[in-house]
Order: C-alpha cells, then sequence, then structure tokens
C-alpha cells in the first residue's frame, strides 16, 4: 500500500500504482484540505497525478529521487495549486 | 509579476483592442470580409492566450464569439448588428477579465454568471446551437496554445522539437496502461503539461479514479519518428506537430518582411534618457573651458571648441535616435476609451458614436502614458454634460445617438489631441454665473471676459462642485484635473463651444518631451530657467511704456494692453531698475500676460528634472535642470506665477 494517512497528511511511498488512485480520492474527499507528501515517491501512475492535479492539494516534500529525469513531474505538481489549469 | 502573466497583459489587450477595431468596421458593414477575417483572428488567438490561465468563463465565452465569426466566415450566417454589439460585449467583458487578472491575477466570483448572460446574448443571435466547449480537436488550437504555453523551452532550443498531444483513452487504466509510463519513455524532453480533458479539472465529486481525464501535451528534442514510435501502441491517441527553433522562425519572418519587434521595460529608456542628459550637461562644460582657454592660448580654444562641436553633433545624433525609439502610436493608450465611452453612455441612458482618427500618430511615450488621464476625464464629462439625453437630442432634430470624435494631428513639434461632441454647447453665461456664485470670480471681472476666456472658467479649481458633478464624470476633480494633467505635461487646453452645436476641447502638447529648450533669465542676483514652449515672445520696452492700472502694471503691446507682473516681486527677490524694462510674454489661462525680468540669458537645451521634495511643493517651480558649470538651475513654471 503506498498511501499513508498520518492525521491531516496523506503520505505517497514509493511506487503509487492505479489502484492507490482511488484510496488518494476517497482520503482528499473525506478531508479536503489535508496535505500530501509526496517525500517518498519513487514512481507516480497516471489516475494518481491527475487526481492530484484536479484536486491540487498541497503538497509536501522536498526532493527526492526523481521519478522522471527532467524534474518535469515534480514541477507540475508543485505548480498545479496556483490554479492555472496548465503550467 | 509572473512572466507569462505580464506578456498576456500586453498581447490580450492588443487582441481586444485589434478586435474592438473589427467590430467597429463591422458596426458600419456587417458584411466587410476583411473585417470579419481579422476579428476571427482575433477572439481566436484571444480565446488560445487566455486558455494559458485560469480565466474558463472567459475562454468559454471567446469560444462562442468566435464560432458566430467563424459562421459568419464562410457566409453560413450572416452577422448583424444584434451579432456585432454581442460581439462587442463579449470583447469588453474580455477586456475587463484583462484588468481582473492585472489587479488581483484571478477572475472576479461573478465570471461564470457574467460568461453565461454575455454568452445568451450571443446565442439570441441568429447563430443557434453554438457549443459551448471549446474543440480540443482542432490542431491549429493546441499548437498555438502549446507554442505560447512553452514560449521559453522553445526559446532555448536551437533546433526542431517535435510536439505531441497524447489524449489516452479514457478506460486506458484497466487495460494496465500508464499514459505517464508511456511519455516517460519518450527520449529527450524538454516540456510537459498535463491538461484535463473538458477544459477545467473535475470537481472531487465528479472524479472517476479508474477514468482517465487528463491529456498529455510535451516537447522532446527528438525528431518526429523517434517520438512516434515512443507512442507506437497508441497510434490513433496522439497528435504530432513539428517546431520549428525560434531562430528559424524569426528568419522565417525576415524573409516575409515582417518587422522585428523588441519589448523594452520603459524604465530602461528612461535611464538612457538620463544617461543622455547628463552627456548633454558635461558637453555644456566644455563651453566655459574653452572661454578660459581663449585667454592663454586661443589655438587651443580654437580646439576645443571645433572637438565640442563634433561631440555635441554625436550626442545630437544619438538624441534623435533615442526620441525615435521613445516614439510611441498614441493607439495603445487609447484602447480603453471606447469601452468606457460605452459604459459611460449606457449608465446615463445615453448612445454614443465615439470616433478615434489619427491615433496611429507617435509621440514621446512620456506624452502617450500622460494623456489617457485627461482625455478619459475630458471623454467622461463629454458624454455626462455635454451630450444631451436621447429625447432631447430628439426634439431639437439631432440623431439620437450623441456623437463624439477624438482625432490627432501633429503640427510642428506639437501634438493636437481634439475631442469634439456635436452636444448641448457650453452657454459662456452661465459659465460667468456659476464661477460669480462659487465666489472664483467678481461680478466685474465676470463681465469684462470675452465668452471665449468664460469658457476658460470651467477650468478653475473649485468651478464643478458636488452639486453638479454626477457619478460618472464626478470621482471628486473637477475639469481642473484636466488643466493640470496637461500643465504638467508642459500643453496647453483650448475650449470652443457653440450653444446648441457642441464643444470641443484641444490639448497642444509637445510631441517631444526628452530635452527641454530654456531660456536662462535673470532676476536680481539669480538666474532661473524658463521652458521656451512656455515663452510667446520676449521683447524689451522702454520703462516709461508701463503703465499704472489699478493696483498693478500693465503695457501695450501690438496694440494690445496686458498685465505685467514682475517676477523680482513674485519671487521675493530685489529686481534692479534699469531703464529698459524686459518682458517674458506667456499666456496664463487662455489670456497673455508679461513679466519683468532683469536680463535674458543663454538659450540651453537640457533634461529637466521634475520637482521633488522640497521643490514639489513650490510654487510655480517645474523642476530642476543641471548646468554645466555643475550648479542648479530652478526652472519656473510661468503660467502658474502668472495665474
Amino acid at each position: 500500500m503506498s498511501v499513508r494517512i498520518d492525521g491531516r497528511t496523506i503520505l505517497l511511498e514509493g511506487r503509487c500504482s492505479v489502484e492507490d488512485a482511488e484510496t488518494l480520492l476517497l482520503a482528499l474527499q473525506e478531508q479536503p484540505d489535508a496535505s500530501v507528501s509526496v517525500e517518498k515517491v519513487q514512481k507516480i501512475h497516471m489516475a494518481v497525478l491527475q487526481i492530484l492535479l484536479a484536486l491540487k492539494p498541497e503538497i509536501m516534500g522536498a526532493d527526492a529521487s526523481l521519478f522522471l529525469s527532467q524534474n518535469i513531474f515534480r514541477s507540475l505538481i508543485w505548480n498545479s495549486d496556483t490554479g492555472a489549469k496548465s503550467f | 509579476m509572473d512572466e507569462l502573466l505580464e506578456q498576456f497583459l500586453i498581447e490580450g489587450r492588443e487582441l481586444v483592442a485589434q478586435g474592438g477595431n473589427d467590430l467597429a468596421a463591422l458596426a458600419h458593414d456587417p458584411q466587410d470580409a476583411a473585417a470579419i477575417d481579422s476579428a476571427f483572428r482575433a477572439f481566436h488567438t484571444l480565446k488560445g492566450s487566455v486558455a494559458l490561465f485560469a480565466m474558463q468563463p472567459a475562454e468559454r465565452l471567446l469560444h462562442a464569439a468566435e464560432d458566430i465569426l467563424e459562421r459568419a466566415r464562410k457566409g453560413a450566417n450572416p452577422l448583424d448588428g444584434d451579432a456585432v454589439t454581442a460581439l462587442l460585449a463579449c470583447l469588453d467583458q474580455t477586456d475587463r477579465w484583462i484588468d481582473d487578472m492585472e489587479r488581483q491575477g484571478a477572475l472576479p466570483g461573478d465570471a461564470q454568471g457574467v460568461s453565461e448572460r454575455i454568452a445568451a446574448l450571443l446565442t439570441a443571435t441568429p447563430c443557434e446551437d453554438t457549443p459551448a466547449a471549446p474543440t480540443p480537436d482542432d490542431p491549429a488550437d493546441w499548437i498555438a496554445t502549446l507554442m505560447v504555453r512553452e514560449a521559453s523551452a522553445i526559446a532555448q532550443a536551437n533546433a526542431p522539437l517535435t510536439a505531441f498531444r497524447y489524449t489516452p483513452d479514457p478506460a486506458c487504466f484497466f487495460r494496465g496502461e500508464d499514459p505517464l509510463s508511456v511519455v516517460e519513455a519518450v527520449p529527450d524532453m524538454v516540456a510537459l503539461a498535463i491538461l484535463p480533458v473538458d477544459g477545467a479539472w473535475p470537481a472531487s465529486k465528479a472524479i472517476e479514479a479508474f477514468s482517465c481525464f487528463s491529456i498529455l501535451e510535451g516537447l522532446s528534442a527528438a525528431s518526429l519518428d523517434v517520438v512516434r514510435a515512443a507512442f507506437r501502441l497508441q497510434p490513433d491517441q496522439v497528435q504530432f506537430a513539428p517546431i520549428a527553433p525560434v531562430e528559424a522562425v524569426r528568419q522565417a519572418s525576415e524573409s516575409h518582411g515582417e518587422s522585428r519587434m523588441l519589448r523594452v521595460d520603459s524604465a530602461r529608456l528612461d535611464a538612457m534618457a538620463d544617461g543622455l542628459g547628463d552627456l548633454i550637461v558635461a558637453i555644456n562644460s566644455l563651453t566655459p573651458l574653452a572661454d578660459t582657454a581663449q585667454q592663454q592660448d586661443r589655438a587651443l580654444a580654437l580646439t576645443i571648441r571645433s572637438v565640442q562641436a563634433s561631440i555635441e553633433r554625436a550626442a545630437g545624433k544619438l538624441h534623435r535616435d533615442l526620441s525615435a525609439v521613445r516614439m510611441v502610436p498614441l493607439a495603445p493608450a487609447l484602447r480603453r476609451l471606447p469601452r468606457i465611452a460605452r459604459e459611460t453612455a449606457d449608465s446615463l441612458g445615453k448612445a454614443v458614436t465615439l470616433t478615434i482618427t489619427g491615433e496611429t500618430l507617435e509621440v514621446d511615450k512620456q506624452i502617450a502614458d500622460g494623456l489617457f488621464e485627461p482625455l478619459l476625464h475630458l471623454l467622461r464629462n463629454a458624454i455626462d454634460h455635454g451630450l444631451e439625453t436621447p429625447d432631447q437630442r430628439r426634439a431639437v432634430g439631432k440623431d439620437r445617438d450623441g456623437s463624439i470624435s477624438l482625432s490627432f494631428q501633429r503640427s510642428g513639434d506639437t501634438v493636437i489631441a481634439t475631442l469634439s461632441d456635436d452636444g448641448a454647447g457650453i452657454d459662456p453665461h452661465r459659465v460667468r454665473q456659476t464661477a460669480i456664485a462659487r465666489g472664483l470670480i467678481t461680478q466685474e471681472a465676470a463681465a469684462a471676459l470675452s465668452d471665449a476666456a468664460a469658457l476658460r472658467l470651467i477650468l478653475l479649481p473649485g468651478f464643478s462642485t458636488a452639486a453638479t458633478l454626477t457619478e460618472v464624470s464626478g470621482r471628486g476633480v473637477g475639469m481642473d484635473a484636466v488643466q493640470a494633467a496637461v500643465a504638467r505635461l508642459r500643453g496647453t487646453v483650448e475650449i470652443e463651444s457653440i450653444i446648441g452645436k457642441g464643444t470641443r476641447f484641444s490639448l497642444h502638447l509637445p510631441a517631444n518631451a526628452l530635452t527641454t529648450r530654456l531660456l536662462v533669465v535673470e532676476v536680481g542676483p539669480e538666474r532661473y530657467g524658463v521652458s521656451l514652449d512656455q515663452v510667446l515672445e520676449t521683447v524689451r520696452v522702454d520703462r516709461a511704456a508701463l503703465m499704472p492700472v489699478g493696483g498693478g502694471l500693465a503695457c501695450v503691446l501690438r496694440d494690445r494692453t496686458i498685465p505685467l507682473l514682475d517676477l523680482a516681486a513674485l519671487l521675493h527677490l530685489r529686481g534692479v531698475e534699469g531703464p529698459y524694462a524686459k518682458l517674458l510674454i506667456t499666456q496664463s489661462s487662455g489670456e497673455r500676460v508679461a513679466l519683468r525680468v532683469d536680463g535674458f540669458g543663454e538659450r540651453i537645451d537640457t533634461v529637466v528634472r521634475p520637482a521633488t521634495g522640497v521643490l514639489a511643493s513650490a510654487r510655480g517651480v517645474i523642476g530642476s535642470a543641471l548646468l554645466g558649470d555643475g550648479s542648479v538651475l530652478l526652472v519656473l513654471d510661468l503660467p502658474e506665477l502668472a495665474s
């Protein structure tokens, strides 16, 4: 299981697969103002990423191993909470 | 501010202005094919630009408008007057939203409702069944939007790029596909964006966790074939487009003879102008040096003078070039006026046609920037106080719609902005009465004024009071604000009015504002600069020709008696009495006034720095100028001193 809830923080860890999308969605529906920590993410599935982009929770977690060489996905997640639909 | 947003504010407004011009042409002739084409392009590009920001209501509205123009273009649904009016409402609203984006970085809360209301206007026109959602499949759309969004990545690339737009099948997750992994396999990625399929991300409740609702758009430095290979399992879900590097794009556009524009922060130009001013000051200091050398070595003095002349020539050229760079067309500064005219007229239940001509005229940036405020005030005033209501207009046989024209002309070094209306005109008799009632002028003085001079009374501070100000032109300032704003630009205001026919305001402004030609005058032991723009002429008269009139002095010049003021007295200095009186003739409040000085000095071309600190509050001082010998010259504002 790569989605863990710790109080008001939802932690994504390791390889987040398509099954984690529903868990994350439910957790964010329950606590819309929860923060999501991506510090320990190694790989993220499109199904999980699009939920982060759509719901724009506060993203936490400093630099860690990147799941794409250009650091592009990380900036995508960070920029997504500016409210712009693209970046 | 975000660089992308900054760029959008500039370009978005240019597009609004472009669309506004086209719609103005369409208002005259709704079948003007060139105007329909141009308007379509403006709306289309605007739609692409707003799509980059959280402006979905604007995007939807512009899409609906674009659709109407598209049908008109194809001849499917010709435009009519109502459609043009609705399109204009759509453009005005977009303009307001751009203002909102600048102010608060977001659209106001009511944007959705406003968008729907205006969209309803659009669909009420013969073009029905307008689809509300953008058509993401239009290839031109996504490429244009992507190129704007990824402009910096494209600018940094020095080789062709390949753009792709990957719209995964919504059910792809069930097949074990991960679009992100697919994209990860694309080599040499330089940019990636993930966009919602429907133009906006779904709300929390509406999300289906196992359905893909994202579109992935990216740029790769790899060739089209290589990128295509990465998507070999999803061939029907991806579109590709080659993107030429910026250098190539630029060369291509050059070869088409298009102009290359460079946007430069105006502060940099101001800094250059300041630097040039310092240079001119430094060059001026060669004159006293040559004079000193003259006493020792005439040959050396001659050499210094010839060197000075060649540096002056070079600096003069630099000055002309820099002035040319600072010359900007008036049009951008005026682009908000048509919308404001419509809004103002609407709020007063009046209708107005505003025609602007000569707006392509180029003037110094300072003038272009400074002109908006007084023109805005004059325009509001013309609609509010100048134009009659539609009923009144009909009663006197005029068109129901008032007509206001704003024109710009160049005359030598002067730009003349003329705003005329076909309203009721200003009654000089009523102006006199109001001025007397407000205690601005005595009954006798008012009676002595010519009608033309009486009209100028409306420019006096305190002429407009709360009782006469409506919400529209009011805002707590009267016409004196126009006078003050124009005076700051070293310009003058002229008023002509014919009762029943209309009123014409002419603003005369210098076209070049970089350096000012100053005349140095001596008053007692002091030297001051006066702007030659403010000096009508300088004369020397016999002291015996000065006549005491009332408590003051006057003199006769070309058969006209003009009041005379002593500059020394105005400046609390002791003047020098000589056999001749040296007079500066200036114009204050439309009347000629003579100012007596003790002597005329040299004429210099220099940069006048605006008065700051203590000087700013001193009456009659425009600013200061640095002289060649390092001393500071105070520059006087003659009309203000004489008033």
